[in-house]
């Protein structure tokens, strides 16, 4: 029941929507002499059926003198177009007051229009004498337009005051002859024609260093020197890119002159065009000087907009959105200028966001006033990594106002989002790895452990004992050290060996024979002193080079002759072998202490 | 000059005392679901403790908490690392991995022979080794002077040479230039560049291993698919 209601209730709003009715009114021009006439349209949309016209509000400054009408019909829906085409009577700054619509028992209003109305141009001294034509040649002027009237009108009024007289003439002026770079400006071309022309191609000035827009194309009519003049005139907005003296040049208008065409009447009879030759009408090139924005003050939020009544918005959607998903993030700028110009937005750094820019939209319109209503957006998905409350920064942009020659920045409000943890994720984590349970047990989920409460305690031996690398050093020095002492210990202690094996030995030694060949193993193992082969006197004279004292070498020599004795005398000797080790063992031990 | 020691002893009292209450703090934050209040506090202690393994697990707890797998992959490994014997520091290091796809245990390796191999930090490994390469030498040197002993020496040599190996095998893991994908989605793409296109793409929580650098991008191997591409440096936090 609930949802039936609901239907109904979107039925009926939908409906409601769809047949809304809008009506709108729209002046071709705001300012204007009263040489000038006036076109109001009124646009009525969402309709259907009979209607009746729209009734226009008290208008004392003008005369109505015309009125059209316009109808569409699309899928059942009407829209009412009305033209009212007016002269203005009266000087000074009037309104147009709403247009009332009744429709259905309702009554829809439009919006009121401002309008300036200023004094034609006084009449020359000498007045027309003739009907005007092209073999009239333009008569001296002395007429100037109203000093009240904002440049660019004037100019087309004092240009076309200039060529009075003349059937076809184009003129063109700007708003603005000194704009700065980046500040749009509007050129006006407009064709005056007095007289019936065939053909009309039109061919715009041309532009360099500049951006040009279409704004549109509007006719009027305007009284000179008591001519009466229609004319078309086509607007353009102009942006300079650069700044330097840049050069507008001519636009023309080719046409043919039909109105004094004897064959006129006849031609057209047999389906003809009876036209003169080819002409062609052109306007003057004009130069201007485009002013460099000033490097003084410059923000850093500048990206080269230049113009005023700028506004700046910031939206966030969604504002409240899961981890790893998608907020579209958008900055608006609308205001008078020509946003188009403007550089990307930078968009500031957002901690546990990505940042995707995205191109951005601009677009203009053209305001009551004939201004260029601009408009950017920029745009960039912001897409958060985690969960929690965020604000997004304010947006600085700065923009360069012409009027007072100065910057100005303007601030976006902070936009808070909140980021809720994913939702992927979170049934990933409690629903996986659940292990079987025994009975009487049943595993639900399976989560993280909790916080430590606590820092981890000091840090082991180990830990610390990683710090000391230098001991290592250490320890290889030590090994070296004891490597090194046990090599040198090694020679020492067989040299010693050498002499305890004699000492030993001679202790048991029981014969001279035994003790003169211990004597002998001893001087070759430890001084390389070979006795065999020597005579005495040799054997001590190289004891003497290996360091033993001449008493020593003596004393050697006494117990070698001994031995010998001993060796080689016959039983009974005076030698007593019991002497002789004791004998050898002294003079061994001299020998080791000096040959040490 | 009294006043400024005690000064540094009343500051040396209260500075721990003061940690505590932090982590008090942080941690009724989390219980009330602030997680990304916590992880600010944590965060703030990592400034004083920053070797401790205890605030990197807290850290991904906050995380993991807020969906950020990838991210508390990271923590939880830094803290594995500090301290590869703690439980929980284990458990949740192996869960976090294994949403994303990942094994903390490699396929075909028996967990007690993991914990064995992990069960030391690569610090205390290091102290370990250093301790023995000491009482080797202590006892090489008593040997040679000696000249006995020689059989000890040999059990110390076999023993020093063993953790030696461990320590190697250990630091080539821990010096491997791992990493993980932070971004909750990221493109592997065949250059270093938006213009190369994309030929995988990989969810938060999945280990890389970096292989390269270009400007912003890193060249990485996807540990467990073997894919080798390169993927934005944003989008990975190397741990």
């Amino acid at each position: 029941m609930k949802k039936l209601l609901l239907s109904i209730l979107f039925l009926v709003t939908a409906f409601g929507l769809y047949a809304q009715v809008q009506i709108s009114a729209r002046a071709d021009k705001q300012i204007l002499t009263l040489d000038d006439e006036l076109t109001l349209t009124v646009r009525i949309t969402g309709i259907s059926g009979r209607v009746t016209a729209p009734q226009l509000p008290s208008l004392p400054a003008f005369n109505v003198y015309s009125r059209s009408e316009e109808q569409t019909i699309i899928n059942g829906n009407t829209t009412l177009v009305f033209h009212y085409t007016m002269l203005p009577r009266f000087v000074g700054r009037t309104q147009i007051g709403p247009v009332r619509f009744m429709y259905q028992g309702k009554t829809y209003e439009t919006e009121p229009i401002s309008i300036s109305i200023y004094r034609h141009a006084p009449n020359t001294p000498e007045p027309q004498t003739a009907t005007p034509g092209k073999n009239a040649g333009p008569a001296p002027s002395s007429q100037r337009a109203d000093p009240h009237l904002p440049p660019l009108e004037a100019s087309l009024a004092n240009q076309s005051y200039a060529k009075r007289g003349e059937p076809f003439f184009l003129v063109a002026a700007v708003s603005n002859k000194r704009p700065y770079v980046n500040q749009p400006f509007t050129l006006a071309v407009r064709f005056y024609y007095s007289q019936a022309f065939a053909g009309g191609t039109y061919q715009k000035p041309a532009v360099a260093d500049m951006l040009m827009e279409d704004m549109g194309k509007s006719e009027g009519t305007q009284s000179i020197g008591g001519t009466l003049y229609r004319y078309t005139e086509q607007r353009y907005q102009l942006t300079p890119v650069s700044a330097g003296r840049v050069t507008i040049g001519a636009g023309s208008v080719n046409y043919r002159d039909v109105s004094d065409s004897p064959l006129l009447a006849f031609d057209r009879l047999l389906g003809l065009t009876a036209a003169g030759p080819d002409q062609t009408a052109t306007s003057a090139p004009m130069v201007i000087s485009v002013r460099e924005l000033p490097a003084a003050g410059r923000p850093e939020s500048f990206y080269g907009a230049v113009g005023n009544r700028f506004r700046i918005s910031a939206s966030a959607e969604p504002r409240q959105v899961p981890a790893a998903e998608a907020v579209n993030f958008q900055v608006t700028v609308q205001g008078v200028g020509n946003l188009k110009v403007s550089q990307n937005l930078r968009f500031p750094s957002l901690d546990g966001f990505k940042i995707y820019p995205a191109a951005p939209v601009s677009g203009h319109g053209v305001d009551g006033d004939g201004s260029l209503n601009g408009y950017i957006t920029f745009k960039a998905v912001l897409v958060p990594a985690a969960s929690g409350i965020y604000t997004i920064p304010a947006v600085d942009w700065s923009y360069f106002d012409p009027a007072d020659g100065a910057y100005h920045t303007l601030q976006t409000e902070p936009i808070s989002l909140t980021v809720t943890p994913a939702v992927q994720a979170q049934n990933e984590v409690n629903f996986g790895n659940v292990k079987s349970g025994g009975p009487g047990f049943q595993a639900l989920a399976q989560d993280i452990a909790y916080l430590k409460m606590n820092f981890d305690p000091r840090e082991g031996v180990l830990v610390r004992l990683s710090r000391l690398a230098w001991l290592n050093g250490v320890g290889l020095l030590w090994v070296a050290l004891a490597l090194l002492f046990a090599l040198l210990d090694r020679n020492k202690l067989a040299r010693k060996k050498i002499f305890l094996t004699a000492k030993n030995r001679l202790k048991k030694a029981s014969s001279g024979q035994e003790v003169a060949d211990i004597v002998s193993v001893y001087l070759v193992e430890k001084l390389g002193i070979h006795t065999g082969s020597l005579p005495l006197k040799e054997i001590v004279s190289r004891l003497e080079e290996k360091g033993v004292t001449p008493a020593t070498a003596e004393s050697f020599a006494l117990l070698w002759e001994h031995l010998d004795a001993e060796r080689f005398a016959p039983a009974g000797a005076a030698t007593s072998a019991v002497d002789l080790p004791l004998q050898a063992q002294n003079t061994l031990r001299l020998i080791e202490e000096e040959t040490r | 000059m009294r006043y400024i020691w005690i000064g540094l002893f009343l500051l040396g009292g209260w500075l721990p005392a003061l940690a505590q209450e932090d982590l008090q703090q942080a941690e009724a934050l989390y219980r009330q679901g602030k997680f990304s209040a916590a992880l600010g506090a944590y965060e703030n202690l990592l400034k004083t403790h920053p070797k401790d393994p205890f605030v990197y697990y807290n850290i991904g707890n906050c995380y993991f908490k807020m969906g950020s797998k990838g991210l508390a992959v990271a923590n939880y490994y830094r803290a594995f690392r500090l301290n590869p014997r703690d439980a929980d520091i284990r458990h949740n290091l192996a869960l976090s991995l294994a949403n994303g796809g990942e094994q903390l245990v490699p396929r075909g390796m028996p967990v007690i022979l993991h914990k064995a191999f992990y069960l030391l930090s690569y610090a205390e490994l290091t102290g370990l080794v250093y301790g023995l390469f000491w009482l080797w030498c202590i006892g090489a040197g008593v040997a040679l002077l000696c000249r006995k002993g020689w059989r000890t020496v040999a059990v110390g040599t076999v023993l020093c040479a063993g953790a030696a190996i461990w320590w190697y095998v250990r630091g080539q893991i821990e010096h491997q230039p791992l990493a993980v994908v932070a971004s909750p989605t990221a493109e592997i793409r065949s250059g270093p560049g938006t213009n190369f296109p994309a030929s995988a793409n990989v969810a938060q929580g999945h280990l890389i291993t970096i292989l390269d650098r270009k400007d912003a991008w890193h060249q990485v191997v996807v540990t467990s698919q073997g894919i080798k591409g390169w993927i934005e440096k944003s989008a990975v936090e190397k741990i």
